[in-house]
């Protein structure tokens, strides 16, 4: 089997919550050696975040955590400690690529800014990605997903028909969106690191990246002097019908989205109303109303599944909504094997979402649960960093490092 | 100018929005982008998302190029459509370095890898829709074309992924992405809870997550409150509202007690306030505060000015780089339609 594209790659994870991890996640499944740092006295919130009740040690078994922080490896240091700092500068020597997802100012105030780093690795791909990036008069304003998803204007361009309250994905959107990018960069700076032998400094900021994700939209504003976006709700400014319908049970939705006019033939035939089917679009657009009422009557009475199969059947486009469980028993996600399990000795099995980019030909598989804290600490700092046994014993015995947070919380 | 991508030749056979972002993310740092049109089986861009995703890309007509000769002299194919229109593997086997990235709304197998979707569809079908809206009413898709987008972004990072592997260990792959499985990966702590609590899928929980976690009414529009524990302390102390610095609301279990207390100070905090007032108050205060910008709004934010964001199509600015520290190429125009096919030809198939 072919070896996945970043074997041999070391990354330095300080990152925590969700953008920066997610990165790492992608990357660590592409075949890349990824230690994770924390301090005992700022781990990954994702850790505690939603504790399973009644573990003894809940930072180890975090449903959350476990999901996008698999195949890395942990090593704790409090690097506000000099004896962490110089432990960690060791470590980082070994490296590849460092990334970190702290507000703007952290990492100059630890010491281990671009210069600091680079001096004990010249060619080290150092990855910031600050929510407004580490230049610019938003430097020192700080976020998490959702803030990055009103400040890049995505926010503003969902929303309800005739409502002007904008509305927030249900999910931290910003975050993956960050991590993605990142990742994309890393192997980019890798490429060109390859070429040229010179590592690099990136400042992502987490705000451009989502507004890339809404090109269009900058083009409409130049083009309509600046007007507001408009809420469409679920309709599509360019055909008609689409929408979400609700189907039989509690809150199931099917959406259906006519793109052309063979479509809406084919979906008239499904739903039983031929009286509509030679409507041209402008008309459908037109009439919208009208069309949602007769997909809300055709959709109330069936079984979500069944209605999106029995469009998709005609050749309409249609999807079930599927929620946080029925997304698990969905036959074509299963069908891929999608859905993963992954050994921890401290959770029970549930469905953990598998790769989402497939190779064809290398051996991408999931393999190794997400760390406990601290699991790697000896291991990384005696096999990579080159610490003897005596320098590693005294981080332990100064709380420098340690095998569980101290004073350990919610969040 | 040294760009990451300096010399890499890329075949883009586009479909929609998410292999014109992938191709023009790799455009973006340096590669060639071959454009062949007229082979999708998809609804066409419109006239914004072409200003936006083809600009800098040169443009070949699809019915005067044979496709597999320009796929098998580049380095990278990025794909977007019904799966099985193209031998891949044939052209894996004939240039065994060549990165191929097909992306489809549900991925290359399946019993789902030939239905039709859009971008609403395929926002449904990957978890993140039954998330996003108001419970009371019908969930929401993202505003833009969200799912078309995070898979295509997902398809530029692997594919740059990819060929990095393909440069250092002299092969390359054929990637299936699925825009399914992109947003399928993404849904937080939502789904990984359901998967290992049980129960009924999650509910939608509109603006307001928790009452520290939502976004509210401010005098000129809307802003967002998002704290975590350690950030509560701040947040009280920049609402000015002496009883939240008592013991008990800083108890997260109590907060959750008494949730529809704490809105209403929120909104009392925020409903009087100017956005640029609140934002001001979560840069002081270390608090993460956001307020809700336009994209007529971001076109003047002198932050994305002074990093050098924007990118000029033809007089129209476009969302540019997302970081600095990689050598960026703006787009040059939008080239017209089969406007490089003579060229393109001459250069990769002479």
């Amino acid at each position: 089997m072919k070896r996945r594209p970043l074997e041999g790659v070391r990354i330095v994870d300080l990152s925590m919550m969700w953008a920066g991890p997610y990165c790492t996640k992608v990357l660590a499944e592409m075949g890349a050696d990824v230690v994770k740092v924390e301090s005992p006295r700022a781990w990954d919130n994702i850790r505690t975040l939603i504790p399973q009740p009644g573990a003894d040690d809940p930072w180890n078994s975090a449903f959350y955590f476990q999901e996008y922080n698999r195949e890395k490896k942990s090593v704790v240091l409090d690097l506000a400690e000099p004896a962490g700092r110089d432990a960690f500068l060791r470590l980082v020597a070994h490296c590849d690529v460092l990334i970190e997802n702290y507000r703007a100012d952290v990492m100059d105030n630890l010491g281990l800014g671009y210069d600091a780093v680079r001096a004990v690795r010249p060619d080290i791909v150092y990855v910031s990605m600050a929510a407004f990036g580490k230049t610019g008069a938003d430097r020192d304003r700080v976020g998490f997903g959702p803030v990055i998803e009103l400040m890049s204007s995505l926010a503003s361009l969902t929303g309800y028909v005739d409502d002007p309250e904008p509305f927030k994905t249900g999910i931290s959107y910003g975050d993956p969106v960050a991590g993605v990018h990142a990742a994309g960069a890393i192997s980019l700076a890798l490429l060109q690191r390859h070429r040229t032998g010179n590592g690099c400094f990136i400042d992502l900021a987490q705000r451009q990246g989502a507004a890339a994700l809404a090109g269009e939209a900058f083009v409409t504003a130049q083009r309509t002097g600046g007007a507001p976006p408009v809420h469409r709700g679920n309709r599509s400014e360019r055909w008609a019908p689409q929408g979400a319908y609700q189907c039989e049970g509690q809150q199931q939705w099917v959406v259906v989205s006519c793109a052309t006019d063979a479509q809406w033939q084919a979906c008239c035939g499904v739903i039983g109303r031929y009286d509509l089917a030679l409507l041209n679009v402008d008309e459908r657009i037109a009439r919208h109303d009208e069309l949602d009422e007769a997909m809300r009557d055709w959709a109330a009475s069936l079984d979500a599944q069944k209605a999106m199969e029995s469009m998709q059947a005609a050749g309409v486009p249609a999807g079930r909504v599927l929620d946080t469980a029925t997304i698990h028993d969905d036959p074509h996600l299963n069908a891929r094997g999608f859905w993963v399990h992954v050994e921890n000795e401290k959770m029970h099995e549930f469905k953990e979402a598998g790769i989402a980019w497939r190779f064809a030909e290398c051996d991408n598989r999931v393999t190794r649960h997400a760390p406990f804290f601290g699991e790697h600490t000896s291991e990384v700092l005696t096999s990579v960093a080159g610490l003897t046994d005596a320098e590693v014993d005294a981080l332990y015995s100064s709380g420098v490092t340690a095998d569980a947070p101290v004073n350990p919380g919610i969040g | 100018m040294d760009f990451p991508l300096s010399g890499v030749r890329v075949v883009e056979i586009p479909g929609g929005v998410a292999s014109g972002f992938a191709a023009k993310q790799l455009a973006g740092y340096g590669a060639d982008v071959v454009c062949v049109e007229g082979l999708s089986d998809l609804p066409p861009l419109s006239d914004d998302e072409t200003t936006y995703l083809t600009a800098g890309k040169r443009r070949v007509d699809g019915s005067r190029a044979d496709v597999s000769a320009l796929a098998v002299a580049a380095d990278v194919v990025v794909e977007e459509g019904t799966p099985g229109r193209f031998d891949v593997a044939a052209w894996r086997r004939y240039k065994p370095s060549l990165v191929v990235t097909s992306i489809s709304p549900f991925g290359q197998t399946g019993p789902y890898a030939r239905f039709s979707s859009t971008n609403a569809v395929s926002f449904a079908m990957g978890g993140i829709m039954s998330l996003t809206g108001d419970y009371f009413r019908e969930p929401l898709v993202s505003g833009g074309s969200q799912a078309q987008y995070f898979g295509g972004l997902h398809a530029f990072a692997a594919t740059a992924t990819a060929y990095l592997g393909a440069v250092l260990q002299g092969d390359g792959d054929w990637l299936d992405i699925s825009l399914q499985e992109c947003a399928a990966g993404t849904t937080e702590l939502y789904g990984p809870m359901t998967a290992y609590l049980g129960g009924d899928g999650l509910p939608r929980m509109g603006n307001q997550t928790r009452a520290e976690w939502g976004i509210y009414p401010c005098s000129d529009g809307y802003a967002g409150l998002f704290a975590l524990q350690r950030q509560i302390p701040g947040l009280f102390a920049a609402m000015g509202d002496p009883e939240l610095l008592e013991g008990e609301w800083l108890d997260p279990i109590y907060r959750t007690q008494h949730a529809e207390e704490l809105v209403a100070k929120m909104y009392v905090f925020t409903t009087d306030k100017t956005k640029d007032e609140l934002l001001a108050i979560g840069r002081d205060q270390k608090v993460p505060i956001g307020v809700a910008l336009t994209p007529a709004d971001l076109l003047e934010t002198p932050s994305l000015a002074e990093r050098d964001f924007w990118d000029d199509v033809d007089g129209v600015r476009v969302p540019g780089r997302a970081l600095a520290g990689l050598e960026w190429r703006s787009p040059d125009r939008l080239h017209t339609p089969g406007e490089d096919t003579d060229a393109v030809l001459e250069e990769w198939l002479a």
